[in-house]
């Protein structure tokens, strides 16, 4: 009798219940939100979904996909939480990048590294080795990238070309840039106050990147803040910072024509230079996107933003939902569809690189010059991919202060380096203690 | 199980305790999640859990279902030593699933094994093991230890979702229902132990009356063994007296008659050896008159089962009662023929046969007996061994001491030596209907 309630219990807990009360066909549920990720409002929101659902049912008779629609990607996060927390997450689901690392810390995502040894159609190889490991944790695969977008410089040509500069090179460092903000600050108009900047935007995180520092270490227990590159950033941003002397430059300066350079995600390229988006915001000027320039340590690289598709770890179609992801992240057909109806670059090197996608640029951007891209794609390629931790986000805030801090005070910076660094990890280790 | 009574019902308070407990913090865990969903934090409920959350009413059905197991388990009753120890495992297993199930915010009802297990302590062997078990899990099933190498959420973190004040008071009801739980486990035990006390005391009381009786009884058994041994100096001496009779009665008055006779003969044999042929004739007459008194005498001391049958026939009935009365095993062995011996004869074989049983039976203690009796030319020889514990040094007692003299009036020999048991030889001429 004893057993029987314990058996009870069991099926209760990992939903055998179900088995007995109802007769389930098999239905597939997708969590997926309504609008672009890169905050577009371009009408196709589930056009790909609708498309790789279309392929999936037609290759697997019998199998249902659904979807709630409707979900706003801002309320995305909250209603996938409460999905999960009342037991009715979808088998499978879009997360973005910044809620990956709690997800997956937390046990909600199922582990795929398994699924992906053992399937001989997986190729990881295929795949941007820098927008798979954004849905690594640990050395597990929790998630398959869906579609990134790299950090890119954008460049104002009507100024460079105004003040008689050349374009930067693909492989250009921090002195040609600095030499460059140098040049074009200034006051144009002579009201004694600069009003030509050269460059917005430009944080402390583009120059640790640029300049190879690592700030954690894989798992998040100790942070390096005391390297030398992280002194070099820290100066160069000192050095860039003391260009405009205390005046405070914004976003909007460089929609007006009036900074050089500012780095922006390459779907913000893609949905602002097509015609006729475009008209009302960069309308004053031509502009470009370049690589970020390099550190004399690093490489001329940035981060990388990806929406990722992970699993429910509480899912009982674990393999046609495996199945599922593998059409949505690694077909072909689904994923060069990306770039016709989403801002964003194909995870899969083959689908970028392609001709046809060349073609779809220009097309889109209603310009042939500038856009190469070998550009594009080893900037995805090389995509800094910063370890993931439970509370990353808050030790990245902690960093920022510290930098923030080290730059406005006056004293020594190795010293201040080492002080914060200290402070980091005892925030660090009391985050592990927790 | 009358004086069990009192920690059987406290027993029970505790399961029903336990019962409460269990559905409060469910009901807290269901309710606070329920709670977050409805207020649209689920995201932030999602950021502090530690651990994939499952559907909210799962917890108090499955925690429920389970802790119905347990009480079921607690309830089988054993005194199979390893299948007990079984019935712990099984009890202590289902009590980790409900803790983890609980988040591990509440272990009380390894409490309740606790007490089961000490309730069965008198039949268990080895019940420290299993107490030792309970005691390291109840220690170590504590959530701030386990968070450290787990996730796991805090049960407060349920609570945060209520307001201040409501959270004091069912932090207040919980803390007072885990007080309780151990209060009335402490009450179990002190009762328990006192049953116990209890029971020891009638048991010592009882071993007492038992040593007491015991020592009567042997004082009891010294003084039948005296009166035995007196018995036996009391029948001697009857006998000699009626030996003593009988030879006065018979030989005595014989023997005065031949006596007289034959003195009145030397008198008479010079003047009238006629009339002393007469008197001759008459003492020969006497002198046979005497023989067949003593004759009659000796007859009347011949053991009653050989006045009645063959001396054969006595002998195995003789055994056959021995085998009957004192469940001795007796193994007879007879290649001589034991007809038409002379009464002295058969019935010193009979006394030897029947003296060797009693000796082997009451000094040895033997279990087995075994005799052989053959002939040998004119000899007749009995020998008997017992497997009894013999003896270091053999005290010649009233009956080895009567067979040697029976046996020297027959010109026989006895013999008798310890060799894993005792081993005794006869041997008897016979003489042939002379």
């Amino acid at each position: 009798m004893g057993t029987v309630l314990f058996l009870g219990a069991g099926l209760v807990l990992n939903d055998g219940y179900k088995k007995f009360l109802f007769r389930q066909e098999t239905v597939l549920t997708i969590g997926v939100f309504s609008d672009s990720y890169w905050e577009v409002q371009n009408g196709y929101s589930y056009r790909i979904l609708e498309d790789a659902i279309a392929l999936f049912e037609k290759e697997h008779e019998g199998v249902k996909v659904e979807y709630v629609s409707g979900v706003l990607k801002e309320n995305y996060p909250e209603w996938l939480a409460e999905q999960m927390i009342l037991g009715r997450g979808p088998d499978l689901f879009f997360i973005f990048g910044e809620h990956f690392n709690d997800l997956a810390e937390i046990g909600a995502l199922k582990d795929l590294s398994k699924l992906a040894e053992r399937d001989e159609d997986f190729v990881q190889a295929r795949f941007y080795s820098s927008a798979l490991n954004c849905g690594k944790y640990g050395e597990r695969q929790y998630a398959l990238p869906y579609e990134c977008a790299p950090k890119l410089m954008f460049v104002n040509k009507t100024i460079l070309t105004r003040e008689g500069i050349a374009l930067p090179k693909e492989d250009w460092t921090w002195e040609d840039f600095y030499e460059i903000c140098k040049a074009v600050t200034k006051d144009t108009d002579g009201n004694g106050t600069p009003d030509q900047f050269g460059v917005v935007g430009y944080t402390w995180q583009d120059a640790f990147h640029s300049n190879g520092v690592q700030l954690f270490d894989r798992k998040g227990t100790e942070c390096r803040l005391t390297d030398e590159g992280a002194k070099e950033a820290i100066l160069f941003m000192e050095k860039l910072d003391g260009l405009y002397d205390g005046y405070h430059v914004t976003s909007r300066n460089f929609d007006l024509g009036n900074v050089v350079f500012q780095p922006m995600l390459f779907s913000e390229y893609r949905a602002y230079k097509p015609y006729p988006l475009s008209i009302k915001k960069y309308s004053g000027f031509e502009w470009e996107c370049i690589p970020m320039p390099s550190g004399r340590r690093g490489a001329n690289i940035a981060e990388l933003d990806t929406l990722l598709l992970a699993m429910n770890d509480n899912t009982s179609q674990t393999e046609y939902a495996w199945e599922f992801m593998k059409l949505l992240s690694g077909d072909e057909r689904i994923q060069s569809e990306i770039f016709t109806y989403s801002e964003g670059v194909s995870v899969i090197r083959d689908v970028t690189e392609a001709d046809k996608t060349l073609q779809l640029l220009i097309d889109s951007s209603g310009d042939d010059n500038g856009l190469n891209l070998s550009v594009l794609s080893s900037a995805v390629e090389n995509a800094v991919v910063t370890p993931k931790f439970r509370n990353s986000k808050e030790a990245v805030a902690e960093v920022d202060k510290a930098v923030r801090d080290i730059m406005e005070g006056s004293s020594n910076i190795s010293m201040e380096q080492i002080i914060w660094n200290r402070e980091i990890n005892n925030f660090l280790k009391n985050r592990l203690e927790r | 199980m009358e004086e069990n009574r009192t920690p059987n019902i406290i027993y029970t308070w505790m399961l029903n305790l336990n019962f409460l407990i269990i559905l409060y913090i469910a009901g807290i865990m269901t309710a606070g999640t329920l709670g977050y969903v409805h207020e649209n934090s689920a995201l932030v409920f999602m950021h502090q859990v530690s651990s994939a959350a499952m559907a909210p009413w799962k917890i108090p059905t499955a925690a429920l279902l389970l802790y119905g197991s347990l009480v079921l388990f607690l309830c089988v009753q054993t005194e199979n030593n390893s299948f007990s120890y079984v019935k712990t495992s099984v009890e202590i297993g289902v009590s980790l699933i409900l803790g983890y199930l609980l988040n591990f915010s509440y272990s009380g009802m390894l409490l309740l094994i606790l007490a089961d297990v000490i309730r069965r302590t008198g039949r268990i062997k080895r019940r420290y093991a299993a107490v030792g078990m309970i005691c390291g899990m109840y220690l170590l099933m504590d959530y701030d230890l386990l968070s450290g190498i787990f996730h796991i959420t805090p049960l407060e973190t349920y609570l945060l979702y209520y307001r201040g004040d409501i959270r004091a008071i069912l932090l207040g009801v919980k803390n007072v229902l885990f007080s309780l739980n151990i209060l009335f486990f402490i009450i179990y035990t002190v009762q328990l132990m006192r049953t116990q006390m209890n029971e020891k005391e009638r048991i010592l009381s009882l071993n007492d009356k038992l040593n007491q009786a015991n020592e009567e009884l042997q004082l009891a058994n010294r003084q039948m063994e005296e009166y035995a041994r007196e018995s036996i100096k009391n029948a001697e001496a009857q006998e000699r007296n009626r030996l003593a009779r009988e030879i006065h009665d018979t030989l005595g008055h014989s023997l005065t008659g031949i006596i007289t006779g034959l003195d009145a003969c030397i008198t008479l044999i010079d003047i009238a050896p006629e009339a002393v042929r007469e008197q001759l004739k008459v003492i020969a007459d006497v002198a046979r008159n005497g023989m067949t008194d003593v004759r009659r005498s000796v007859k009347a001391l011949r053991p009653d089962a050989l006045e009645r049958m063959e001396l054969e026939k006595a002998l195995l009935e003789m055994m056959e009662e021995t085998r009957k009365a004192s469940h001795v095993e007796i193994e007879y062995c007879c290649t001589a023929e034991l007809g038409h011996y002379n009464k002295d004869e058969e019935e010193i074989i009979y006394r030897i046969v029947q003296e060797s049983i009693t000796n082997a039976i009451r000094h040895g203690r033997a279990g087995k007996i075994m005799i052989a009796i053959s002939m040998e030319y004119n000899v007749m020889n009995i020998w008997v061994k017992d497997n009894g514990v013999g003896c270091a040094h053999i005290e010649k007692g009233f009956g080895l001491h009567h067979m040697e003299e029976r046996l020297a009036m027959l010109h026989g020999s006895l013999n008798y030596y310890v060799d894993n048991g005792f081993i005794l030889e006869a041997s008897i001429p016979i003489r042939w209907g002379e």
